[in-house]
């Protein structure tokens, strides 16, 4: 059951790209994520549009997302009834995501489908008309809805997730049973393979998961940055990739701004791609907003291509790149590789983490291998229609939730807790499933023992 | 009609004993029914108590001033913790009981209490004016006024016996059902439904070789049901392990069509936990054999009952089966084994409180209730008990949640879901099973038991006392520091560790621990679980946490849930026929959504806004 004063968040613009994306939070806590999220001093003014910047409030050096206008509508004179806050950003799938990604992190839940339009009618703000419309409502938000919804979009994913569920509760009867009828003589689970079964279960949601940023990707497209100190052949990168690849007639509005930027199909993934300005200190104003560009468009980025050049010396500035871009996904491209080489990567002492690829971006030496590269940092080696993909985010996040339980079990088994305890964390794991595929009772438990097994001595 | 007695409780079974005494220490008078004062308490067929989830109600019962435990543990003839190499959470006490021993006890106990008086002979009707109880009749013609009724007839209404062919009216074996009863109960609009149940075959201890079946000895020192017991140092009973073979089984299979079971002569529903034989042989041909216990009826009588062989196929056959077990081949059967069909009433009629919802005043506890076991009517029978008296004072209802007792989950659970089969205590149905421990039980109940008046001066005060060392003991252990690698490391860190025992830790001098005298394994078992478990204690106080606020929220009676918008028909039926009373209970009905329950909660508080306000002008 979801609460009914909890703080939830949700896209409230149509999904895919636009000018403008609304993202919009109800809650008691709606101004206090907000103002955490624009890492303001002071709380915003009563309805009243506000100027701000969106900023990462985790990351050290709080990276600027976006910028946005900010609007707070205090309950109960707002659309919820609720302390509302409306983030108008630039219309991104990706940047939306990000926003919402951190306003769950700063204390917000996703909104179920429809629950904005139940809050305003659960605080009386629709009017008797309006709420001859409960009946509809009432469907559109039961998990079951989501799930049919869901059904017909991604048919493989909910069999995916109904086929692990099913061995999660298999295995949660088991348990059961072997506490309630202990002395019947069975071994409802052999012994020694409990861990393993609960292991098994786990890594099939890991691949869920895993396929999850995959299929948010092969829906929405990503953006790929290409950063490095200046002159090091950046643009001569970006070119070639362009060149490369069929064009897509596809406008980017928004995020880009000032930035060169092209979408590429990388295999089927629409990337993209976006030059930056070097990265360095300066004191220039007008290479200065460049830089922060740059960086900006990494923070929303789903992969950056770090390019250093082969035929010249390694520099401090080379090293500020590397270590802005670690912990992130990307490529580092060795280019210039047609001229003569000042170092190699074996000598260079950098934290080159990364997949490295050396290329001649002048003579297109290399760059299929860069487009290998790219394609498995942004969705790994698997075939793409291998696996089935959760795209929805909400889904995401109980599939995370699960995982998190299982592996709570997993611990528990070897740390050699009995089947009680084991069980807390199962059933964790086992309603965050619920949630996805539909409520089950205990009595199905107790069901589903009777039909395996000769209980009642 | 004028009023003889506050309560009158029909039926002094489990369920009845339970009733009469609680309504009796609440200060009522009680007129308790029964057929005969021979079969007060009588166990008709496991000569057992307790056993997983079915200890855990015994521990409530006593915890609240009831009297099982007690009983149990005067007359039992072997203990035994079930579940002991699991965690302290699902640690189950069972125990044989000397049945006859075991009733006389209760009989003696309600007789020595004043306010109960006895009426013995066969309840025909339940006297109804207005909406209201307001006495029983019996079949004679007797006529007893009182102000609430507890009625717990068991297996009586329309009981039919079967033994293969036979069939006979019957409530239990020699006693005759109770047909008019039914008929009067089902008069006054009350939705029922027919289950069955069975017991096994009874033989004679004098003619079975116990060399031949492997021993089952009981725990040594027992660990005694109730928390006022103390130590137990009595000679104890082994019960004896055998096995199933293909004979039998042959036997069954040739014989299918002369079992009630298998030839259409029974259509109640039984048990699937506790399956017949038959059922057994027929619906898991896989299995080369099935466990069988042989357990004594008493230190003093003949009886050994044949656990694991229900089963109602004619006498000869069962003759037949019997003798082809290994070591009963001499067996003499004493009487055979038996299925009885009888009427129950479908518990979603019911209040939580017991209370039928039709009539004011009229509680039902039990098998009537579609439950089975002796456990499970014993924890009704104290809650309609206590609800019966709070009524005729004009006290308000008492009820224990799912976080509370596993009462009140089997209570939740009977009057939201109702019965499709008997309903049986597991531990699986307490979703906060943590919580509901045996070693707890005194500390989650007996200050509710105090506030209601269930609790007598002495146990309340071997109780605060208890309290008083378990606070010591948490506090103790958790300021007690050990020496460890780099210095003293915190002893709660320690007893974390897997296979670390508190006992063990104070054995070794790390922390004193002080346990009252007598039988101490429950405060030992609370103290160490409270900190070796803690994170999951938390984590399950949290759940509970959260749905405290639905729990809390009433929906007034006779709230129209056909005024509600978007249910659909089947689940405003639903939610009227069982009437839940909360929010949170109405998210337990079958079908009701979590969405349903949050419009739901919306018009309910508009409703009552509006009754509040008083009628539209």
């Amino acid at each position: 059951m979801f609460a009914t004063d909890d703080t939830i968040v949700a896209v409230a613009t149509p999904p895919g790209r636009g000018g403008l994306g609304v993202v919009r939070f109800s809650g008691p806590e709606a101004l206090a994520v907000t103002t955490k999220l624009l890492g303001r001093g002071e709380p915003l003014q009563p309805r009243h549009a506000t100027v701000g910047t969106v900023v990462d409030p985790s990351a050290s050096h709080r990276d600027a997302i976006d910028q946005v206008v900010a609007t707070f509508f205090p309950g109960p004179r707002s659309y919820t009834g609720d302390d509302v806050v409306e983030i108008t950003a630039h219309g991104s799938p990706v940047l939306l995501e990000r926003i919402l990604s951190l306003g769950c992190s700063a204390g917000a839940r996703l909104a179920e489908p429809g629950e904005f339009t139940l809050r305003a009618f659960l605080n009386g703000r629709l009017d008797l008309v309006q709420a001859e419309a409960v009946g509809d409502l009432i469907d559109a938000v039961t998990p079951l809805q989501a799930r049919i919804a869901f059904d017909q979009l991604e048919g493989t994913v909910t069999q995916a997730i109904a086929a692990i569920d099913a061995k999660l509760f298999d295995l949660v009867a088991r348990l059961e049973a072997s506490l309630d009828f202990a002395n019947e003589g069975y071994h409802f689970v052999e012994p020694g393979t409990l861990a393993g079964r609960i292991g098994a279960i786990r890594e099939q949601v890991l691949r869920l998961v895993r396929g999850a940023a995959r299929g948010r990707l092969i829906r929405e497209g990503c953006q790929v940055v290409i950063l490095g100190k200046p002159n090091v052949g950046k643009s001569s990168v970006f070119n070639a990739l362009v060149g490369s690849s069929r064009a897509i007639v596809t406008p980017v509005a928004g995020t880009t701004r000032d930035l060169v930027s092209s979408v590429i199909d990388l295999d089927g993934l629409a990337v993209t791609l976006i030059d930056s300005a070097g990265i360095r200190e300066t004191t220039d104003p007008v290479e200065a907003e460049g830089v922060s560009r740059a960086r900006q468009a990494f923070g929303v980025a789903a992969a950056a291509i770090v390019v250093l050049d082969r035929s010249q010396p390694i520099e401090d500035e080379d090293r500020l790149v590397l270590s802005e871009t670690s912990g992130g996904r990307r490529v580092v491209v060795l280019n210039k590789m047609d001229e003569c080489a000042a170092w190699t990567p074996d000598a260079m002492e950098l934290p080159v983490d990364g997949v490295a690829v050396e290329m001649s971006a002048r003579t297109g030496d290399g760059l299929e291998e860069l487009r290998v590269a790219l394609r498995s940092a942004l969705v790994g080696e698997e075939e793409l229609r291998d696996t089935p993909s959760v795209g929805n985010r909400r889904h995401i996040g109980l599939l995370d939730q699960a995982g998190a339980a299982l592996e709570a079990a997993e611990t528990a088994v070897k740390t050699g807790a009995t089947e009680e305890f084991v069980l807390a964390d199962l059933q964790r794991a086992r309603a965050a499933f619920e949630e996805l595929t539909g409520a089950r009772t205990p009595d199905d438990v107790v069901n589903h023992i009777f039909a395996r097994f000769c209980i009642g001595k | 009609m004028t009023r003889d007695y506050d309560v009158v409780v029909v039926g002094a079974g489990h369920a009845g004993v339970e009733a009469a005494h609680a309504a009796a220490r609440l200060g009522c008078t009680v007129g308790l029914c029964t057929l005969s004062r021979e079969t007060v308490a009588h166990m008709p067929c496991n000569p057992a108590i307790g056993g997983t989830a079915k200890g855990h109600l015994v521990r409530e019962i006593d915890a609240l001033g009831g009297l099982m435990g007690e009983a149990i543990d005067a007359t039992a003839m072997q203990f035994k913790l079930l579940n002991r190499s699991r965690g302290p959470a699902v640690w189950s006490p069972r125990a044989q009981a000397d049945k006859r021993e075991y009733g006389r006890w209760m009989r003696s106990r309600l007789e020595a209490d004043t306010q109960i008086g006895w009426v013995v002979g066969r309840v025909g009707a339940v006297c109804v004016e207005g909406g209201r109880v307001v006495g029983v009749e019996l079949e004679d013609g007797r006529r007893y006024g009182c102000g609430a009724v507890v009625v717990t007839t068991g297996t009586f209404l329309n009981g039919v016996i079967h033994v293969g062919e036979e069939q006979r009216s019957a409530g239990r074996v020699g006693e005759p059902a109770s047909k008019m009863l039914g008929e009067s109960l089902k008069s006054l609009g009350l939705v029922w439904g027919r289950l069955k149940t069975g017991t096994p075959p009874r033989l004679d201890r004098a003619s079975i070789d116990f060399s031949q079946f492997e021993e089952e000895p009981g725990d040594v020192p027992p660990v005694p049901f109730s928390f006022v017991s103390g130590e137990i140092d009595r000679r104890q009973t082994p019960c004896h392990i055998l096995y199933t073979n293909d004979r039998a089984h042959d036997l069954v299979r040739e014989n299918k069509d002369r079992s009630p079971l298998y030839n259409g002569q029974i259509s109640g529903i039984g048990p699937r936990y506790c399956p017949s034989l038959e059922d057994k042989v027929m619906r898991f041909p896989d299995r080369d054999r099935h466990l069988v216990f042989l357990e004594p009826e008493g230190v003093d009588v003949p009886e050994i009952y044949v656990s694991g062989c229900s089963m109602c196929l004619p006498r000869d056959v069962q003759e037949a089966v019997i003798h082809a077990l290994p070591g009963l081949g001499q067996a003499r059967m004493l009487r055979p084994g038996y299925a009885v069909e009888y009427d129950f009433i479908q518990p979603t009629e019911l209040r939580r409180t017991l209370e039928t919802q039709r009539v004011a005043g009229l509680f039902l506890a039990g098998q009537i209730n579609g439950t089975s076991g002796y456990e499970e009517a014993g924890g009704q029978g104290l809650v309609a008990g206590v609800n019966a008296a709070r009524l005729v004072r004009g006290e308000g209802e008492w009820v224990l949640g799912r976080d509370e007792a596993y009462i009140g989950v089997m209570v939740d659970d009977l009057t939201t879901r109702g019965c499709l089969e008997p309903y049986r205590m597991f531990t699986s149905r307490a979703e906060h099973r943590l919580l509901l421990r045996i070693d707890n039980a005194d500390l989650r109940l007996t200050p509710s038991g105090r506030e209601l008046g269930l609790v007598g001066d002495e146990r309340w005060s071997q109780f605060v006392a208890r309290r008083e060392r378990f606070e010591r003991n948490v506090a103790a252990v958790r300021a007690a520091r050990v020496p460890g690698r780099g210095g003293a490391v915190p002893l709660t860190q320690v007893l974390r560790r897997p296979g670390v025992t508190l006992q063990g830790l104070a054995g070794d001098g790390a922390v004193k621990v002080v346990t009252g005298s007598g039988a101490a394994e429950h405060e030992w078992s609370s103290v160490e679980t409270v900190v070796k478990y803690e994170g999951y204690l938390r984590r399950q106080a949290a759940t509970v946490a959260r749905g405290e606020r639905d729990e809390r929220r009433r929906i007034p009676a006779g709230f129209p849930y056909g005024a509600v918008p978007g249910l659909s028909r089947e689940v405003v039926e639903r939610l009227s026929g069982v009437a839940p009373s909360t929010l949170g209970q109405a998210g337990r009905v079958p079908g009701v959504t979590p969405a349903a329950v949050a419009v739901l909660g919306s018009y309910v508080r508009r409703w009552s806004d509006r009754e509040m306000a008083g009628p539209p002008e």
